[in-house]
């Protein structure tokens, strides 16, 4: 048990370090690596709620696909270590730095005053089970979301082709 | 499955969750370019897919509706990763920057 909560707390200082870094960094690579490292903190808190499926699904698609993805935008956007100072001037930190506190304490009393309901009861949802519920119940949101990508795979590739002879 | 652990309790979940979203909101507002930008919404949708499978395993522990929402939370995140990024590549096609403050035209 003690160990276990050593392992639970060391996953969650990885997560929010790796949110930190995202946000505080000075460059976009460090704060993409950042992105990737909170990307497998939450797999591993997807572990201990007991949805290994999902955990899979977190490094297979934002870790694999998404992260690749805007590393080829990184590297398509140009020479952006020209310019690389993040922080443009003081007061537009204190600015957003008081919006994410004030949400952040809104959100917080909010969780806090809350009595949630359930207790705890044992957790027998597998696999299996989200497979059914995607094919059985949620069979339109599901082809509706392949449907999106397809759309919206064929949206960028139009998007960055026929803006190449204007200019 | 049941035990008195420390994972085993919905608020700290949520409070990683609220961080993550806090954080979001600080890139998006502060941040210079518009892929860092897009880096802090995909910390926002990680906080919101980390809350729905822990309520899913907390408040309802016998149906899978909230892994199903997060897989679907993950879809419609690549779909909009794709085109964000589209759209910023045309950006600096035509304006040679990414920068989200300096962008003060739509169409000229």
């Amino acid at each position: 048990m003690i160990f276990a909560d050593i392992i639970f707390i060391l996953i969650i200082l990885v997560t929010l370090a790796g949110a930190l870094i995202t946000v505080l960094s000075g460059s976009i690579i460090y704060a993409l690596i950042g992105l990737v490292i909170t990307m497998f903190g939450i797999a591993g808190l997807y572990i201990y709620l007991n949805a290994p499926f999902l955990a899979m699904m977190q490094i297979l698609i934002y870790v694999g696909a998404i992260t690749v993805l805007i590393a080829f935008a990184i590297m398509l956007v140009g020479p952006l270590y020209k310019k690389p100072k993040e922080w443009t001037y003081p007061l537009k930190f204190i600015i957003a730095a008081v919006v994410a506190l004030f949400s952040f304490f809104v959100f917080a009393k909010i969780i806090l005053k809350t009595q949630w309901a359930g207790l705890l009861k044992p957790f027998t949802v597998s696999t299996k089970d989200i497979g059914r519920l995607l094919l059985d119940r949620l069979t339109f949101p599901f082809e509706l979301i392949s449907l999106l990508i397809v759309v919206a795979i064929i949206g960028a590739v139009m998007l960055s082709l026929y803006s190449r002879g204007e200019k | 499955m049941t035990g008195v652990g420390l994972y085993n309790s919905l608020n700290i979940y949520l409070f990683v969750g609220l961080v993550l979203l806090t954080c979001g909101i600080l890139g998006v507002v502060y941040r210079r370019t518009l892929v860092s930008m897009l880096i802090s919404m995909e910390l926002i949708m990680n906080g919101a897919g980390l809350n729905l499978v822990a309520f899913n395993r907390f408040i309802a522990p016998d149906n899978a509706n909230g892994m199903a929402f997060t897989l679907f939370i993950m879809g419609i995140a690549a779909a909009e990763a794709a085109i964000a990024l589209a759209i910023i590549i045309l950006v600096f096609r035509k304006f040679r920057h990414v920068e989200g403050s300096q962008l003060k035209e739509m169409k000229d």
